[in-house]
């Protein structure tokens, strides 16, 4: 009897721990939020996070000695790798696709969602290898990993904005300051071969949980589109790897512009057929409209505050999310007007090759006055003439809505300018910054390949923030607001004849190298011509 | 034209000067101006000659040459141990061992082997005692039957024990290539975790603990590691297991592409040390049991096998109970999958194995004996000897042959510096096995950072037409004018002599 009794308790214990399901010490969560958007469209955002309890961050101290050894189950070791080499403390890569509008979708739930390569880091300094050294590194390393050109975010696109980029987890006290170091290569095109090292990050990869739903057929044909990795520390808890994926698909075009019905089938042209083994939690988060009749199957697991939550683990597989409207779908007549607090236009004004203007406008759509960061991180391509800077408050010129101003100039060939400052637009009003900028004129071999396309700026990065607070904390205003990327046309060479410039330019100067020349050397003689008979007649 | 000089006839006849008279169109101005041309030019050759040159030091290729003709030899010193029969054992052993390196001089090559008897034995000198019957070792002592009729048997053992690899210069194509670091990385593969059944987790460290971790401190005077270790549950192979009634087979053609690099993350990207690999490969719950067949279509009694100079991998069909009890190993389970781990490691690292016929007696658990430890150290020392001959000798081959071939201060130094390391490795041969290996290591590393600088590729593919495309237009329209002045004066120069005289 008593046996039984503790053959039934040992069977109780490891059934507790099977369900369990993810080892002690690492953690991993899944989760899909999907939200129908005012235009029609549809938001869907990934997030996978795999949490290392109890584990931080190398001490870059002891870059010059032996690392710990790395044994992980379901941490990425790849990118673990990276981390404990160059001692990382945080870590954004972020790429994304396309323009987040942010007047039609919103803010969005991650962040980072500037057009092209993103990738910025806190780092504590060290004693062997110097900040810059392991930035280099980790972006070549990161190059490597998701086969991005993060390589080419050089001194030339590095910056060190401290202000627009505060640490979202802590950075441990190791005496000398952690330092952070910026770029962004708004060029850079996102496709498959990115998304496929993404995956192989992940421990179920694409084949099992909701990880299965990442099929890059349908990922890459979605309005817009955009992937994240995220480590921070947390003080207490570990080392936590997020992984993001956003997208923004169109059902209505998918429907030839009738419904807005959606299922992963219409979205994702696959269903959850298994779960991942050792996620320990794996949910599907539905946001469900307000203001129409509409139908979602199947039944969720809970339904709370409008959101609907569907426990992959439980439900029956396959399973296919989806949710219906009774109605066709019809373009409301706000459909464009601002959902965001703040609507920001930027753009590069001239015709010239040589001279420009660059534009900001900034509307605040809320009653009360707000203050944002502005973050110009400009490649010296573009120079600003910061004198003729000039900032209009609803037409008329108010220089004093510009305050805390830095400015560190571009050094050309090395260094991009930052440009930060606060700005504060006024409850329902309008500000207007404009600023004269001279573009460069390359060498020759400074020309990428495509050098008649032009050069992408990177966005600006424009940060509200209460001003009453300490510190310019993130929420509940919004967070990091990026501006479309710009496209500068420089200068360019012809390239497709540089040895008809050689033959020319060396034609020109033996011409007048042998004019000259003969000038000096040639021998004047009189010829005396003895007049003849036929001409005296 | 003609009009105005048939009209105004004085004005050319007499109140033009002749210009030779003039003071610039004296012949003196000219040949003054054509030779400073000519100096400037002179004079700038050898700026030009400065400025498009390449920087090619001289490399020490003589040091290297004769280098290459030193032979580094190790002492190996047997001393037998038997008594009052010593000095005959001795010299009848010396003279069968001597039969054995004529046989096969390349097995035997850069070892001096000599044997003498227990008096004149010094330290690392081995010792053979006679013993048991059965030949059994201890340190670097060596119990056997020694007697008249067993002196063959006994050279059979010592070759085995003191040259184990068929030839000592050229390496063994399963060891991994010499570095001072290697990185181990233990991957735990489930093909299909979805598919139930699986193994979420493992306890490495320990097992790492047990079994590899004695090899790695013994070893630690030849290499530095680094620990690594992963879990996957999605390990999909590139190719289908065949179907075999109630198992599903791998044949050796299938085991050329069992490892499915595209689709295992295994490859680190932050390091440029050689990786070991060590993969445990645990099939879907729908394959198995998964077992390896040989050339007959058999199954193979054993489920790990090597991939030379790349890793070891093991194939685990859990078995029912393993799989009630729960996702996690239990040691039993993983001590006979390390145990093959750790024998991958050792042949990987070139650790020689020991003669069938012998057996270990030792004190300690040691991973490794002393004559194994010893062997491995030679083989290493030689190889890594003769690896850097080769490599100064190709560096120099090569610059020798591509005359656009920058060499930097760096490649030279890396050279010196290496030849400086053989040196010191050639004083220390007699002395110290641990010194001699340290010295080729380091001749070996800086002869292979000399080959591979990158500083050396720089102009290696810009050929000397693109110089004249360049060149030509330039200077075949200058050039000419210069060189016709220059010979029309010295032909007028030449006439006015001629008419002097």
């Amino acid at each position: 009897m008593q046996a039984g009794w503790k053959a039934k308790f040992l069977l109780g214990l490891s059934l507790c721990l099977s369900a369990l399901g993810s080892p002690i010490g690492e953690q991993f969560d899944e989760q899909l939020t999907l939200k129908s958007l005012r235009d029609g469209k549809v938001l869907s955002r990934f997030s996978f996070t795999t949490l290392l309890k109890g584990a931080s961050p190398r001490n870059p101290q002891t870059l010059g000695s032996d690392d710990i050894s790395q044994h992980y189950t379901i941490f990425p070791l790849a990118l673990g790798q990276i981390l404990r080499e160059y001692a990382i403390t945080e870590m954004h890569l972020t790429l994304n696709a396309g323009n987040w509008n942010y007047d039609r979708w919103g803010y969005p739930e991650e962040a980072g969602v500037g057009t092209g390569a993103e990738l910025w880091a806190w780092m504590g300094d060290g004693p062997s290898d110097t900040v810059d050294d392991r930035w280099k590194g980790l972006r070549n390393a990161l190059a490597g990993l998701f086969c991005a050109s993060l390589g080419s975010l050089d001194e030339q696109r590095t910056t060190a904005p401290v202000r627009s980029f505060e640490p979202e987890g802590n950075l441990p006290d190791w005496g000398p300051p952690h330092q952070i170091r910026h770029a962004s290569l708004a060029s850079e095109h996102v496709c498959t071969e990115n998304l496929t090292p993404f995956l192989k990050l992940l421990p179920c990869k694409s084949l099992s949980g909701i990880a299965s739903l990442l099929n890059p057929h349908r990922l890459f044909d979605a309005d817009w589109h955009g992937m994240g990795v995220h480590v921070l520390w947390r003080e207490g808890e570990g080392v936590e790897v997020r992984l993001a994926f956003q997208s923004i698909s169109d059902p209505v075009r998918y429907s030839l512009g009738r419904k807005q019905d959606w299922d992963f089938r219409t979205l994702f042209d696959r269903t959850i057929d298994r779960k991942c083994p050792v996620a320990q939690s794996s949910h599907v988060v539905v946001a469900l409209p307000t203001s129409a009749e509409f139908d979602i199957s199947p039944e969720p697991t809970s339904n709370a505050a409008g959101l609907a939550t569907f426990d992959v683990a439980t439900l029956n597989k396959p399973l296919d999310v989806g949710l219906r409207w009774r109605f066709d779908f019809q373009y409301p007549l706000d459909f464009d007007s601002p959902t965001s607090s703040l609507s920001v236009q930027r753009t590069l004004r001239g015709s010239s090759q040589a001279r420009g203007q660059l534009s900001l406008v900034l509307k605040n759509h809320r009653n009360t006055s707000l203050h944002v960061v502005y973050l110009e991180t400009m490649p010296w391509l573009v120079q600003f003439y910061l004198h003729t800077l000039q900032i209009y408050i609803n037409g008329s010129r108010n220089d004093d809505a510009m305050s805390d101003m830095t400015y560190m100039p571009s050094i050309p060939h090395a260094r991009p300018a930052t440009f930060q400052c606060v700005l504060a637009v006024p409850p329902g009003g309008a500000l207007h910054l404009t600023m004269d900028v001279a573009k460069s004129f390359l060498r020759y071999t400074e020309h990428p390949p495509d050098a008649q396309r032009g050069w992408d700026l990177p966005p600006a990065i424009l940060t509200p923030f209460d001003p009453t607070s300490n510190r310019s904390a993130n929420d509940p205003i919004g967070g990091r607001i990026y501006t479309p990327a710009l496209l500068v046309d420089l200068a360019t060479p012809d390239f497709s004849m540089p040895y008809n410039v050689i033959i020319f330019t060396c034609s020109l100067v033996a011409f007048i190298f042998g004019s000259v020349f003969n000038l000096l050397t040639r021998k004047f003689v009189v010829v005396h011509i003895e007049p003849t008979k036929d001409k005296k007649e | 034209m003609g009009h105005w000089r048939d009209s105004d006839p004085l004005l050319d006849m007499d109140f033009t000067p002749d210009p030779s008279k003039l003071s610039f169109q004296a012949d003196s101005v000219r040949r003054k101006i054509i030779s400073a041309y000519w100096t400037i030019i002179i004079l700038a050759l050898p700026l030009w000659w400065y400025t498009t040159s390449i920087e090619r030091l001289s490399l020490p290729s003589s040091q290297v040459a004769s280098n290459a003709q030193k032979r580094l030899q190790i002492p190996v010193r047997l001393a037998v141990d038997v008594g009052s029969e010593g000095p005959l054992v001795a010299t009848q052993l010396q003279k069968s061992l001597n039969k054995r390196i004529e046989r096969v001089p390349e097995r035997w090559d850069g070892l001096d082997v000599r044997v003498s008897t227990s008096a004149e034995a010094v330290d690392g000198t081995y010792i053979i005692c006679s013993g048991r019957e059965v030949a059994v070792m201890r340190d670097r002592n060596l119990v056997y039957p020694v007697g008249a009729q067993s002196i063959s048997g006994l050279t059979d053992v010592l070759s085995d024990l003191i040259a184990p690899f068929p030839s000592t210069s050229e390496p063994e194509h399963r060891v991994a290539q010499y570095s001072p670091r290697y990185r181990l990385s233990f991957s735990l593969l489930n093909e299909d975790a979805a598919a139930g059944n699986a193994f979420t987790e493992w306890d490495v460290s320990d097992a790492i603990a047990r079994h590899i971790s004695p090899i790695l401190n013994r070893v630690s005077i030849l290499h530095n590691f680094t620990l690594e270790s992963q879990v996957q549950f999605h390990a999909p192979l590139a190719f289908n297991p065949q179907h075999l009634d109630t198992i599903f087979g791998i044949t050796p053609e299938d085991l050329t592409v069992f490892v499915n690099s595209a689709e295992w993350t295994l490859s680190s990207s932050a390091s440029n040390d050689p990786v070991l690999h060590f993969v445990l490969f645990i099939p879907s719950a729908a394959r198995r049991p998964l077992h390896i067949l040989n050339n007959e279509g058999d199954i193979s009694p054993s489920n790990a096998f090597l991939l030379p100079q790349w890793g070891g991998i093991v194939i685990h069909n859990p078995s029912l109970q393993d799989i009630h009890s729960d996702a996690k190993f239990s040691s039993a389970i993983l001590d006979p999958i390390f145990s093959a781990f750790s024998s991958h490691l050792l042949s990987l690292l070139g650790v020689p194995h020991l003669p069938t016929n012998v057996q270990t007696v030792s004190r300690t658990h040691d991973a490794l004996t002393d004559w194994q430890f010893d062997a491995l150290l030679r083989y290493r020392a030689l190889n890594n000897a003769q690896r850097s001959k080769d490599t100064l000798q190709s560096i120099v081959n090569l610059v020798g042959q591509i005359e656009n071939m920058p060499v930097g201060p760096n490649v030279r130094d890396d050279i010196q510096n290496a030849l400086i390391a053989l040196e010191y490795m050639y004083d220390a041969s007699k002395a110290s096995l641990t010194e001699t290996l340290r010295h080729s290591a380091r001749a070996f590393i800086l002869s292979s950072r000399a080959f591979f600088n990158p500083g050396m590729l720089a102009l290696l593919y810009f050929p000397a037409e693109h110089k004249y495309a360049v060149y030509t237009p330039m200077f075949a329209s200058a050039v000419i004018p210069l060189f016709v002045a220059a010979l029309r004066e010295v032909a007028a120069w030449r006439r006015e002599r001629k008419q002097k005289q």
